[in-house]
């Protein structure tokens, strides 16, 4: 009990409710810029994170992530362009009621159905954390093993595209984790005399390269910048909310539960959840030939997804250190910077951080109604904002937060060459996600499967020799028969047809 | 085309990955030593790199008649040296800072930046001024991080008094 007022002491304060709101106001702005991610309003945030205390730290993240993937539908209902990958999904169906002069209502219950989702995803999280890190006390170095074998398998085979290319892409993650002082010889690994890598590859001016640096170029190689805005509409935001939700309201929940369950799979994220929970909708709805001509549907399925998956990927993030998405990946690596183990023990060290953290959740998700509402409001301002002039500041952001992390000059080479490549891979189809699951992850492998080696005298067999980590083992190795079982019952299906 | 040339170029980077693990030294009483993952990620990268090329040589019949089209379309090098832009200017302001100081740097870059999508120059000049002044006061004062000030500005200062 003492943990959770100290939680509530930590989360009632001034400057953590002006950090909330600030990060409110940036991550609406940054969402609702096409081409700037909510994952890349984070990474973007973190340098400054660095100097914050832990909770107006986490505060800050929590709020912009949850607020940069609702703002994400704002340009998607006026401009078909959706803000952020997550309101892909159903930017078809927003666009087509703004044709209809119906903008602020498809934007108004975007953002009911975002509150909802929030708000129903924070709620499984506080749940289940708690109780799964019971569990997840009894876990040793083989369960662990497994547990980040199956985080990197998943975001291989949930991926979208070429999983060839996904397997690759986890691997340039694993690679960099590889970097710097191996953990049982000392030995130094792939750091070419340099003494900054001792210590092994920052996370900040990785992320900052993969996602802000990525973008830019992006930008840069893109010819068009040209806008067109459908009818800017003066209806009522919520006049209609009422009547939507009452004919509509298992669209809500439905889409808020698959957002959690899709969330809180490694690798997954809020637009897997999206995509998949349009699709679920389209596939129960009574008028499937309504979708994609503006169907109200459509966006309280998808749009309640995006943002419980937020929340339920904090779910394995927070138990077992495993991130859910990658913005997940950057918060385990600002928890650490914070001296917040992510994993079982978060829950038993009564500073209250952890109940902090949840408080924080329901804060930022009831927040995001009026900052919300006022955001519709003032759609056009976001819109109107040139990217011409944003990308150059948002490229002297991302050299000044490399670089001050450790006030080292080979930070923002590190992130101009990780950025790079990734521009390279996007551009050649490669997800990013396995990448930065392969970085968060690659030590927990690795470690974890050296100290099992150590214990069982190099036995693999040890690594089925305790029940959970035997299950999950199966799991993994079923996982990745998946595509050859799923081929073989094709065949089978297909030579008794023939017979037939 | 392009997917067999990735694949080819993830090969080598696994066989460069496998032969640097190699040098590692091996301590005798670890059955693992540290060249393990690095290794089993450069077979990955081979393994990985073999598919990929591959299955870009079986579909290359289909997709025959494609590269006879994407052939007689010219490839938008202007666009891939534009997109290359933010990643010089990175290297620029590396290679200058000591020199010019952070604050003229940003300058510098945004105003390219902005003038290459055609931003006004007076915009470009006055909003490239006041964002670096802006971002170098607030991570110098206030986040104290040390932004160079370069040799420059001491010339110029001394040069003054």
């Amino acid at each position: 009990m003492d943990a959770v007022i100290n939680g509530v002491y930590l989360v009632f304060s001034l400057e953590v409710f002006l950090v909330i709101i600030l990060s409110a106001i940036f991550g609406i702005f940054v969402g609702a810029i096409p081409g700037l991610t909510a994952t890349m309003a984070v990474a973007l945030l973190v340098p400054i994170t660095f100097y914050m205390d832990p909770t107006p730290a986490i505060a800050a993240i929590v709020t912009t992530s949850a607020m940069a993937i609702f703002a994400g539908d704002i340009p998607g209902t006026y401009l078909n362009i959706p803000g952020t990958p997550a309101s892909a999904a159903y930017v078809s169906e927003s666009y087509q009621l703004a044709k209809k002069g119906r903008a602020r209502e498809a934007l108004g219950i975007n953002l009911i159905c975002s509150v909802f989702g929030g708000i129903f995803g924070t709620i499984v999280l506080i749940i289940t954390a708690q109780s799964l890190a019971e569990v997840a006390l009894k876990f040793s170095a083989f369960e662990y093993f497994w547990l980040a074998i199956l985080g990197l398998s998943c975001s291989i085979f949930i991926s979208i595209g070429s999983k060839t290319k996904a397997f690759l892409s986890l691997l340039f993650g694993i690679l960099l984790s590889t970097v710097g002082l191996d953990m049982m010889s000392g030995a130094p690994r792939f750091t070419f005399g340099i003494a900054d890598l001792m210590g092994g590859i920052n996370f900040i001016p990785v992320m900052i390269g993969m996602f802000a640096l990525n973008e830019l170029m992006n930008y840069y190689g893109s010819s068009s910048e040209k806008k067109n805005i459908a009818a800017m509409s003066k209806d009522n935001v919520f006049s209609k909310a009422k009547g939507h939700i009452k004919n509509h309201w298992i669209n809500m929940l439905r889409g808020s539960t698959i957002g959690t369950l899709i969330g809180a799979l490694p690798g997954a994220g809020a637009d897997i959840a999206a995509w998949i929970s349009y699709a679920v909708g389209k596939s129960r709805s009574r008028n499937k030939q309504e979708y994609g001509k503006g169907n109200i549907e459509g966006i309280m399925d998808a749009s309640s997804a995006n943002n419980s998956g937020i929340s339920g990927a904090w779910v394995p993030a927070l138990v077992f250190g495993i991130p859910g998405d990658s913005i997940t990946a950057i918060v385990i690596g600002v928890l650490y910077m914070k001296g917040m183990n992510p994993g079982p023990t978060i829950f038993m060290d009564g500073s209250g951080l952890i109940y902090a953290l949840f408080i924080v959740f329901i804060i930022a998700n009831l927040m995001m109604l009026p900052i919300g509402y006022i955001a519709i409001k003032l759609s056009k301002i976001f819109i109107i904002t040139p990217s011409r002039v944003l990308m150059p500041i948002i490229l002297c952001f991302c050299i000044v937060g490399a670089f001050a992390i450790n006030n080292s000059i080979i930070d923002i080479w590190l992130m101009l060459i990780v950025g790079f490549v990734a521009f390279l891979l996007v551009r050649n189809g490669f997800p990013m996600a396995p990448a930065i699951l392969g970085l968060v992850l690659g030590k927990t492998v690795e470690n974890n499967f050296m100290s099992a080696m150590m214990r069982t005298d190099g036995n693999f067999l040890g690594f089925f020799s305790r029940p959970i980590s035997a299950t999950l083992g199966v799991i993994v190795i079923l996982i990745w028969l998946s595509p050859l079982i799923i081929k073989s019952f094709k065949w089978f299906y297909n030579t008794q047809n023939h017979k037939a | 085309m392009r997917d067999f040339l990735i694949g080819l170029t993830f090969i080598i980077a696994g066989c460069i990955t496998i032969y640097v693990a190699q040098q590692f030294p091996t301590i005798q009483s670890l059955q693992y030593g540290p060249s393990l993952f690095p290794s089993l990620v450069g077979g990955g990268f081979c393994i990985g790199g073999l598919v990929l090329a591959l299955n870009n040589y079986r579909n290359s019949k289909d997709s025959l008649q494609r590269i006879k089209l994407e052939k007689n379309k010219a490839y938008d090098w202007k666009s891939l040296l534009y997109s290359l832009l933010p990643a010089i200017l990175i290297i620029f302001y590396i290679l200058s800072i000591d020199y010019l100081g952070s604050l003229l740097t940003m300058s510098i870059m945004m105003f390219i930046l902005m003038k290459v999508r055609k931003t006004s120059t007076i915009s470009a000049i006055s909003i490239s001024a006041i964002m670096s002044f802006t971002i170098y006061y607030a991570f110098s004062q206030y986040l104290l991080v040390p932004l160079p000030q370069g040799d420059l500005f001491g010339e110029v200062k001394q040069w003054m008094l």
